[in-house]
């Protein structure tokens, strides 16, 4: 029992992360139609930003107090938010507006995001280096036990993981279904033109989508590096991962996508529950998504594009 | 799929091509020069200069590798031609392959292409050197690899490959020798899907099989990030020890989960996870593993002493993993240019000639090829190591350990 309730916490932790990124692009498609396949480097930029904040706080890691170890975590959060959210911003700007304003064909949207995403990657590589094993100074020890569940340990970055991820997705969920801003994107993926009449400026809206879906990309971002490691194209995988949880979820569907991650998380990490070889892992992720498409075409909780989500 | 032949063609034609041009280039140059100042010396080769190609990772993601190789094969190059002993000079043209097999084609042809080069060290990784593997062979270029250890490379007709170390099979053969003599009852065995990760897993389970103990086989993609599940199955099967074939980086990945998983078996890994990657991403985590190499660490070494030192003088930092052997690699190569420089002209055809015929005694392994292109089996040595307080440390050959 203890063994299944481990894999379960593992298949949580993994599955916020999903979550927060498939929130990003389920939240685009939501007023534009569109998968911004550029968002995957959103979140990898989101773990380089937060590293330099963290590690020109921290140094390296040895000598930071443990009071002020959740602070710490609240600024590599906060950065790595503000680093996605900027490159999200820059992103709309350069490889989405310019199309839209000449009203180009949804492929042009497509092509300039993928060209984007291969921009950012290599410019990171450049940037910073092309290892695979970069990490985040050790301010405190991830893998310390924390306190258990039936028999299973839950570490503290599992706890950080699971506890942030969820305070932003409920943060999340509120500002779509309560706030003026929320209002405004649920109008704009409802129907732009009759928003745009209703005086909702559909520019600055989108653009304030992106910068949402980028923030929350941006601290999966730091959470990802603080948990494994981060690197110029650790976003492609955990992209792909994401995208297909926004899907199982339902696309546009805000917590369609909260919903679609935890399960493909959970999913992904029962596989060695079943005796399967987890090099099957990916084989069984991607044909329960199938499965569930074949018997609900639009997801999970359905496409809900403009309604409260 | 169905573009398969049409993409075979045209590459089969490209080598042609390039086979052609290479060889056709290469003797009208010989001869142009040899009418030139051919007098002096013996075979004609003096004041002339040749190239000594260099095929690895000098790039990306595996560049730490290629760097090590490279900045031992520079070295071996500068000492020879400081020694003043060469009737010629040797220069050292690199060739970054990024360690892909995508990318091999590419930096095998620019090495090709080139007619000065005569002998090339690498490549340093199995799955770069399958794919470019029969491009050499119709070049007629010999390869010495400091570091290729895929077993099948010295069986798909590869006619100019060698290489200096022991093949996974020598050393997973040895490494499951080792787990028996220590009893174990049950092991877990873990690939990351590579070419060279499966290779060494496969030798290992197989060996282990014969030995009669249980196994269970997995599989994690060199690609994951997250090691948490595998971790937990490792932990919870209650297993003996645990083997790792794969490469440095996810070694250390598996190490930090393996570790918060409070798995308190042996683990081991190939040669593929011994390095500096490792101990700088697994940290404490990476105490107590063992590593299995049929390589030699310089910097504990008697023999490579002063190999050591001046690789430290001129690149400032202690030489690592594949340094020695790639050092090894050089001095045999220009061994053997030498020795064709004796008996005559140095074309690409001598050079492998005198490589096949080699018998030179380097710092880590008596370099003399078997027909194959492995180095002879009396002279194969895995050697163990283990993590000891952040440092790789080598404890001995594996032969002679409990």
């Amino acid at each position: 029992m203890s063994d299944v309730m481990g894999y379960l916490i593992l298949g949580v932790t993994r599955g916020c992360m999903y979550a927060l990124i498939a929130l990003g692009y389920t939240l685009v498609y939501g007023v534009l139609q569109l998968i911004n396949f550029a968002h995957s480097e959103v979140f990898m930029s989101g773990a380089f930003g937060s590293f330099i904040v963290v590690h020109s706080i921290v140094g390296d890691g040895r000598h930071t107090p443990s009071w002020a170890v959740p602070l710490v975590i609240l600024v590599g959060l906060a950065s790595g938010a503000v680093t996605g959210a900027s490159v999200a911003w820059g992103l709309e700007r350069v490889a989405y507006r310019p199309l839209r304003r000449r009203g180009a064909p949804k492929l042009a949207f497509l092509i300039s995001a993928i060209g984007a995403s291969f921009f950012l990657s290599q410019l990171a590589g450049k940037l910073f280096n092309r290892y695979t094993n970069n990490g985040f100074p050790p301010y405190f020890k991830t893998d310390a036990v924390l306190f258990h569940i039936l028999g299973a340990r839950v570490q503290v970055v599992q706890a950080v993981i699971v506890v942030s991820a969820i305070l932003m997705m409920i943060f999340l969920d509120r500002l779509v279904s309560g706030s003026k801003l929320g209002r405004g994107i649920r109008a704009v993926a409802e129907d732009a033109p009759t928003a745009a009449l209703m005086g909702i400026d559909i520019d600055k809206t989108i653009l304030r989508t992106f910068v949402i879906g980028g923030a929350l990309a941006g601290a999966a971002g730091f959470l990802f590096g603080t948990a494994f490691v981060f690197y110029n194209t650790m976003g492609f995988i955990p992209g792909v991962k994401a995208f297909a949880a926004a899907v199982l979820g339902g696309i546009g569907n805000v917590r369609g996508a909260m919903l679609g991650g935890l399960i493909l998380g959970v999913v992904e990490n029962l596989v060695p529950v079943v005796h399967i070889d987890t090099k099957w892992t990916d084989v069984v992720a991607f044909v329960v998504l199938v499965i569930v498409l074949v018997v609900r075409p639009t997801g999970i909780l359905g496409e809900r594009l403009g309604r409260a989500a | 799929m169905h573009n398969r032949p049409v993409r075979t063609l045209v590459l089969v034609g490209v080598v042609g091509a390039l086979a052609i041009s290479g060889t056709g280039c290469g003797k009208k140059k010989s001869k142009s020069d040899s009418g030139l100042k051919g007098s002096a010396a013996a075979g004609g080769a003096a004041g002339k200069t040749y190239k000594i190609g260099f095929q690895g990772p000098l790039s990306g993601d595996n560049q730490q590798l290629g760097i090590n190789e490279v900045n031992a094969t520079e070295l071996a190059i500068d000492q020879a031609n400081a020694g003043g002993k060469l009737a010629f000079k040797l220069v050292l043209q690199k060739s970054d392959d990024v360690g892909a097999p995508a990318t091999a084609p590419a930096a095998a042809a620019t090495l090709i292409q080139d007619t000065a080069v005569v002998g090339v060290i690498g490549p340093s990784f199995s799955g770069a050197t399958k794919a470019v593997g029969k491009t050499y062979a119709a070049a007629n270029l010999a390869l010495i690899s400091p570091s290729a250890t895929n077993p099948t490379l010295t069986e798909l007709g590869f006619t100019t490959f060698h290489r200096i170390i022991p093949s996974d099979n020598v050393e997973g053969l040895q490494a499951a020798d080792w787990f028996a003599g220590k009893g174990l009852k049950k092991i877990y065995v873990i690939d990351d899907l590579s070419d060279y990760g499966k290779g060494v897993a496969d030798a290992v389970e197989k060996q282990l099989k014969v030995k009669g103990v249980a196994v269970t086989r997995q599989g994690v993609d060199a690609k994951t990030t997250d090691y948490g599940a595998i971790a937990q199955t490792v932990a919870s099967s209650g297993t003996d020890a645990m083997f790792y074939g794969g490469y440095d980086a996810q070694a250390g990945l598996l190490a930090k989960a393996i570790k918060s998983s409070g798995y308190k078996g042996l683990t081991v890994t190939g040669n593929g996870g011994k390095s500096s990657v490792f101990t700088k991403g697994a940290g404490d985590a990476g105490d107590g593993w063992y590593f299995t190499c049929g390589c030699l660490d310089a910097t504990t070494a008697p023999e490579a002493k002063a190999f050591n030192d001046a690789y430290t003088a001129k690149y400032n930092a202690p030489s690592s993993t594949y340094s020695p052997e790639a050092f090894d690699a050089t001095n045999a190569m220009i061994e053997a240019i030498k020795a064709a420089a004796a008996k005559g002209d140095i074309t690409r055809q001598s050079v492998l000639d005198a490589v096949n015929a080699l018998d030179y005694k380097g710092i880590t392994t008596e370099v003399k090829f078997e027909k194959s292109g492995e180095v002879t089996a009396t002279v194969q040595t895995v050697n163990l190591y283990t993590q000891k307080a952040g440092a790789i440390v080598l404890i001995g050959n594996i032969k002679d350990q409990k």
